[in-house]
């Protein structure tokens, strides 16, 4: 039996695994090709020649300078008047506790006089600014209601508001601590005799007094809690008329902000003296803030900001003291590309 | 336990007991899937950091973004792991079911029935055609063979299923019992196993024994544990330093950062990335195999990058190196050298004379050339004898009698006709006493028809076969002949005879019977009693079998090293067959630049004294430009391992070469598993079943899917058609992949912190307290989409060309000592996410101060700088532009804006106008450029400088290729080659050389290296040391013979 089974058992054993010959598998295997498959896209391979990187380097300062100088001329044209007006709108006797004053119902009314340095064409912007206001805090960020904002029907809807939510039960509306901060000092202006109009129409953005502001949303309950934060709204004015609120619910980034308070539509011209009579109600005193009072002209890159000349003409100069100093090195020290004699196998063959 | 299959019994109480055929190579259920793939998402640790932070999201009292912008990626995230898992499963799934319904044919009641595969039951007879796949594991009754098929009824005791795919010790009964022969004992011979397929007979029917996953294969098969790849390893340090970073922020500024959300984008990128660069390897047309028509194929997705750290290359010989085709060379009968002067013994006219007038001599020698096999000749139609066999080496000596005349012509049950010149000569096979690599001998009982004498002839290696030698003869002719054939790379095996007295054969046949059917230690039984046989053998000759060289593989070998990859050749041939091979492959240098040094011994302290000598050596030595290697065989290599491992490893770890020979398949992993304790990166490189082991140990396992089956490609994490497409899938795909990833990871890390400093820097600005800058969709549509799309098309970006990779392999030591991802080149990403935050964020709070100071404005105008930042960057660190990353670099800040100009017509969402308003100023465009102009600047400038100045051999090869010329002008690169060509002609083993050159062993041309190494020890005396342990423990795999 045993001489019986060895033959099917070798063959068969052949047939286990080391089989001789492979049966012919199909071609269909062979993995199609095509420029993508075999990583042969046509590719274009560019290497930091000199040339290439000197000629960047001098084009990029070449546009970058005049950006630098026309920046700074828009920056320069504008004409702006700046009066810092926290301390000195608190009389002399009352400035060893401004925040007992600023609080204290006593009358906050003040006057400032401004002189225009250069004329200022119209429409001459207001702008009132805050410094170490920390609008970019996050429970303050936070504390507003968007959906209560926006439709009468939402006006329960106060649970991100914490504080500033509810009053005795109610909802208060607007809600939370952006509302309830909001700004209040008021000024008014005159040239000489003749009082200047402040606009405050258009101050804030249109698609906020659209679409983010409902103008069936009346305030209710503001500022009728135990701490006033700022000012009060008018009940009978829906929010999406209530710009200084409009203007002031969008938190700025920074802790130093202006915003808009309103404009002057005619020109003033050098040397006027403009009468400010300011009502000093906000407190910025429990936190140290300044207040300021900006007038300002604006030009196609905004207010007046040097940064953007300054920091473009700095940048095309370095660009082009890189250049000079790359083709300076390069006529000094040439040094051809590639040359295989770099290569560490070269200098020493079977080395690694 | 013992196992009783019942043939052909429909009615059999066991039948029940066993699983059917239905395998399942799944992870999942239905039910289990959800449940089981969270929890192995979850156990690792980046996922609960992960689902910590989401958790403590949710507190919205400390969390400054939305948790909904948390939850929704990790939740996204997740799903893409699960849906990748739950893919992979279900195609495992559709191939389990294709495999289950594929159709069988069933006999029962002697009529065949098709029937589905997964209705095999244990006892079922399956009748198999040629090309068939094997649906389980058989025990094979009959074949087309003349035997026939036979009705059966009987049973088979058979051990439990396990997963030694070489033992299988059983005993069939037949019922009705026959008289003198009731218990037939079946070997592992007697069987099929799953997965295999039916070759060389027409058809095949055989008792199902093992089903289901209780088959051989079934239970060797496991989930080999994942892998993780070194820059794996590295990149998760770094995400670990990230995180510890983001906790000293959070709590000293109390702000809880985003980068976790980009480190899990991260991953999810990386997944994707590293699919492609697995399908890049199956699509290459330049690995396809014209011969076997296979392409080849990444079966682990994740280590591509892997291949391109390589650091040790451990090589299987037979059928890794070589073509594992046989073919007759030369032989030496009686003292006389055959075919040296032609290289080929069958046209050599002295070996044709003797034929011719039939000297008995070679009549003998060729007599057992023809019948000392296994092989099953053929008839075809046309009258030719076609043979198959089981060994390439038998049927090449088969062949080569042929040719001598002395034809193998039939074989029926156990009669067998040779034809020598026309006459026929009958034989009847009484015995075989097989091959097995212990032994290394087979030997057959014949009885010659004519004369009714019975002879043992014996064919096996030289160490196996002189030993047994009558005490008469002088062998050492014999013995110098092995050698030099060895020498010359050639496959030797003596052949011997005696004659047996009838009553000598009559007793030892009982003996055989008896232990040929025990079922405890069978294997070591049959030895022991064929030992009492093979004894007082007149040994006849030596035949030499040359196994061809791969193509390619000189240059293959060649090229890696030169790239700095270190070989080992772990291989279970003899000695001086490996070293000829290794010489003829490159794998070592000729002298006098390389140098052998011999670790040897017969006793522990003989061989502890060699290590020693050699580690000695091999320290002096390590300084010089030498090519040093050391040989070992696997006695040495046990006792080293055991006793001295300290000192082996240190010698593993100063020797560039190694060869191991006389390994076997548990030391081969070992030896890879004592590079990879010594954090090497190792890849092993196999093509049969004895590889498996070291595959899957390896770090990489590469399988060659070869003429020894598909195992070792189906363990492997990448299968290759040869040898020689080694050195693409390292240089070409394993380096790309390496650069991709170094540059992908490390760009991830720019990205995310650099939006992580903008947040730190503003939380400086805005009281500490932890506001975040970004709206939450800014921040998820930053991760998900902006930064990653143009990244992603990085796996096109080529930093040299495959020619020039090729040509200079040496610049694989980059990714190598990981030179593009390290705690330096990540210091250098993390300074400038730091520099381009800092830009970023000072340029936005100024140029948009004051008026412009809006929230969401400024938000806009980082995020804005960061994506043009990112392009930039993303440009600037590109190799190569194809039209892909134009349209993902341009098209996603294209896109950029799209999305966002969508976002800012919604009403209800936060950022509704802001794009409008922005792109309308023109003050945000001169930001945006002055970001862009500022970001830069200085990273070009730095860029150039080291670029040109201290250019990295990566940058001197790009400015070669590209700027054309010298590239070619790299002198040593075509002398280096024709140089080895020439040194490939000369150690050629085709090549006719004189036989006293050929006879100094390699080692002896060395005076100095010897000297050192051994002492006054006669460098030839270790060759033959080998012959006094034929029955140690060790054992040798059964393909080299």
């Amino acid at each position: 039996m045993s001489n019986d089974n060895a033959a099917p058992s070798s063959s068969s054993a052949a047939a286990n695994g080391s089989a001789d010959a492979a049966a012919p598998r199909r071609n269909s295997k062979r993995p199609k090709y095509s420029k993508f498959t075999q990583q042969e896209l046509p590719a274009c391979k560019p290497i930091l020649t000199p040339g290439w990187v000197i000629s960047a380097f001098l084009l990029v300062s070449v546009i970058f300078v005049p950006i630098g100088v026309a920046s700074l001329f828009a920056s320069r044209d504008v004409v702006e008047v700046v009066d810092r007006y926290e301390t000195a709108c608190i009389p002399p006797q009352n400035r060893t506790n401004k925040v007992a004053y600023i609080q204290s119902s006593s009358n906050k009314t003040c006057v400032r006089v401004l002189t225009v340095p250069k004329r200022m064409k119209a429409p001459i912007y207001i702008y009132y600014e805050l410094d170490n206001f920390y609008q970019n805090h996050r429970r303050y960020v936070k504390s507003r209601s968007d959906q209560q904002l926006k439709s009468n029907s939402s006006q329960n809807d106060t649970s991100t508001c914490k504080p500033e939510d509810l009053v005795n039960g109610t909802a208060i509306v607007p809600c939370g601590l952006i509302a309830w901060s909001l700004f209040n000092d008021t000024y008014s202006f005159s040239r000489g005799n003749e009082s200047l109009n402040v606009n405050k129409k258009d101050i804030s953005w249109k698609s906020d007094r659209e679409h983010k502001f409902g103008d069936n949303v009346f305030p209710k309950n503001f500022q009728s809690g135990g701490l006033k934060g700022g000012g009060s709204l008018n009940e009978s004015k829906p929010l999406s008329e209530q710009e200084d609120l409009i203007v002031w619910m969008r938190t700025a980034a920074l802790p130093t902000f202006r915003k808009l308070y309103g404009r002057i539509e005619v020109d003033l011209n050098r040397g006027d003296t403009i009468n400010v009579t300011l009502g000093n109600h906000y407190n910025t005193y429990s936190f140290n803030g300044k207040k300021r009072l900006v007038l300002s002209t604006t030009s196609w890159l905004g207010g007046k900001n040097d940064f953007l000349g300054i920091a473009y003409l700095t940048v095309g100069g370095l660009c082009l003291f890189l250049a000079v100093c790359f083709i300076i090195v390069y006529l000094v020290k040439p040094r051809r590309l590639g040359d295989p004699s770099y290569l560490s196998w070269n200098r020493s063959p079977g080395g690694r | 336990m013992k196992r009783y299959v019942y043939i052909n019994d429909d009615e059999s109480p066991t039948q029940d007991l066993y699983c059917d055929n239905r395998i399942s190579n799944r992870k999942y259920t239905v039910w289990n899937f959800l449940p089981k793939n969270l929890w192995e998402q979850f156990s690792r640790f980046m996922n609960q950091y992960f689902l910590l932070i989401a958790c403590l999201q949710l507190w919205s009292l400390i969390t400054p973004v939305n948790p909904a912008s948390t939850w929704g990626p990790l939740i996204f995230i997740f799903a893409v792991s699960a849906s990748k898992e739950a893919w992979d499963d279900y195609n495992r799934f559709l191939s389990d079911k294709k495999a289950n319904e594929k159709e069988v044919w069933i006999v029962k009641h002697g009529l065949k029935k098709p029937s589905r595969a997964q209705d095999v039951r244990v006892g079922d007879i399956v009748w198999l055609r040629e090309n068939d796949e094997v649906p389980c594991d058989l025990v094979v009754l009959g074949t087309s063979d003349p035997q026939g098929l036979c009705y059966i009824e009987g049973v088979i005791e058979c051990p439990n299923p396990d997963k030694d795919i070489r033992r299988f010790d059983a005993n069939l009964r037949l019922f009705p019992p026959f008289i003198d022969n009731d218990v037939c004992p079946l070997t592992i011979k007697n069987t099929v196993l799953q997965s295999c397929y039916l070759r060389n007979t027409e058809w095949a029917c055989g008792v199902a024994v093992y089903t289901g996953n209780e088959t051989k294969l079934g239970m060797s098969r496991g989930i080999p544990e994942p892998k993780l790849t070194a820059m794996d390893a590295m990149i998760d340090k770094l995400t670990g330093a990230i995180f510890v970073f983001q906790l000293v922020v959070v709590v000293v500024l109390g702000i809880a950062g985003n980068v976790w959300k980009d480190t899990e984008a991260r991953k999810v990128s990386l997944d994707l990335v590293k699919s492609l660069y697995a399908k890049f390897i199956d699509w290459d047309v330049e690995m396809f195999d014209q011969e076997t028509g296979s392409s080849s194929h990444a079966a682990n997705t994740a280590i591509s990058e892997d291949l391109g750290q390589v650091e040790y290359i451990m090589t299987d010989k037979t059928g890794t190196l070589t073509e594992n085709k046989m073919v007759f060379r030369r032989c030496c009968i009686s003292g006389t050298f055959y075919g040296n002067e032609s290289g080929d013994a069958l046209k050599d006219v002295r070996l044709q004379n003797a034929v011719a007038s039939g000297s008995p001599d070679v009549i003998r020698f060729l007599t057992v050339m023809a019948i000392c096999n296994t092989v099953i000749p053929v008839q075809s139609k046309n009258g030719n004898v076609l043979y198959k066999a089981q060994s390439q080496d038998e049927e090449a000596l088969v062949q080569a009698a042929a040719k001598l005349h002395m034809v193998l012509f039939s074989k029926s049950g156990n009669l067998l006709e040779i034809r020598f010149n026309a006459s026929a000569i009958k034989y009847e096979v009484l015995d075989i006493l097989e091959f097995t690599s212990d032994r290394k001998r087979m030997s057959v009982v014949v009885r010659d028809t004519r004369d009714d004498k019975i002879f043992l002839l014996s064919k096996g290696a030289d160490e196996a076969i002189l030993p047994c030698a009558s005490a008469g003869q002088q062998t050492r002719t014999l013995n110098e002949a092995a050698d030099q054939y060895a020498q010359l790379g050639l496959r030797t095996l003596c052949l011997a005879w005696r004659e047996l007295k009838e009553d000598e054969y009559q007793e030892w046949s009982l003996m055989f019977r008896e232990a040929s059917s025990t079922l405890v230690d069978r294997e070591w039984r049959i030895a022991e009693v064929c030992q009492r046989l093979e004894h007082d053998l007149e040994v006849l000759g030596v035949t030499a079998i040359e196994d061809r060289l791969q193509d390619g593989v000189p240059e293959t070998i060649e090229m890696l090293r030169r790239a700095g990859i270190n070989f080992w050749m772990l291989t279970g041939d003899k000695q001086n067959t490996a070293i000829q091979i290794a010489l003829s492959c490159n794998f070592i240098s000729p002298e006098p630049k390389g140098q052998l040094l011999l670790i040897d011994g017969k006793t522990e302290d003989e061989v502890c004294r060699s290590l020693e000598r050699v580690l000695l050596t091999m320290r002096i030595t390590s300084s010089e430009p030498k090519d040093v290697a050391f040989v070992v065989d696997g006695w040495a290599l046990e006792i080293a391992l055991k006793n001295h491992r300290k000192d082996f490893t240190e010698l593993a770890i100063l020797s560039r070469t190694a060869i191991c020979c006389r390994v076997t398949p548990s030391q081969k992993a070992q030896l890879v598993e004592l590079l990879k304790s010594c954090d090497y990166r190792t890849l092993a490189i196999g093509d049969g079943g004895n590889d498996v082991r070291m595959i899957q140990q390896a770090d990489i396992g590469v399988g060659i899917s070869g003429r020894e089956g598909l195992q070792a490609a189906r363990a492997a994490d990448y299968s290759i058609g040869k040898f020689r497409f080694l050195k693409r899938l390292i240089l070409v795909h394993g380096r790309y992949s390496y650069n991709r990833t170094a540059f992908l990871s490390q760009y991830s890390f720019y990205k995310s912190l650099l939006i992580c400093f903008i947040q730190i820097f503003f939380s400086f600005i805005s009281g500490v307290s932890g506001t975040s800058l970004f709206n939450s969709v800014s921040l998820m549509a930053y991760n998900v989409f902006y930064t990653s799309i143009p990244v992603l098309v990085s796996v096109l970006d080529k930093d040299l060309s495959e020619k020039t990779v090729m040509q200079h392999p040496q610049i694989l030591f980059y990714c190598q000592a990981g030179r593009l991802l390290n705690p330096s080149t990540f210091a250098g990403w993390f300074g400038r996410s730091l520099f381009h935050a800092i830009v970023v964020f000072i340029i936005s709070i100024n140029a948009f101060a004051y008026e412009k100071s809006e929230m969401e404005e400024v938000a806009m105008v980082a995020l804005s700088g960061c994506i043009w930042l990112q392009a930039f960057v993303v440009i600037i660190e590109t190799n190569s532009f194809t039209v892909l990353q134009h349209l993902a670099i341009w098209g996603n800040l294209i896109g950029f804006y799209i999305i966002n100009w969508i976002v800012s017509t919604i009403p209800s969402s936060g950022m509704y106008t802001i794009m409008f308003r922005l792109c309308s100023q023109p003050s945000y465009w001169i930001t945006i450029f002055l970001i862009v102009g500022a970001g830069m600047g200085p990273i070009l400038a730095i860029k150039y400088f080291r670029y040109t100045y201290t250019p990295s051999k990566i940058n001197t090869l790009q400015q070669a290729e590209r700027l054309g010329g010298p590239i070619l002008s790299l002198g040593n690169i075509d002398p280096q080659q024709r140089s080895m060509e020439k040194e490939v002609a000369a150690l050629s083993i085709t090549q006719p050389k004189s036989r006293n050159s050929v006879y100094e062993p390699l080692l002896s041309e060395s005076p100095s290296g010897t000297r050192r190494s051994f002492g006054s020890a006669a460098p030839f005396e270790f060759f033959q040391s080998q012959a006094s342990r034929l029955s140690s423990s060790y054992s040798r795999n059964c393909k080299d013979n």
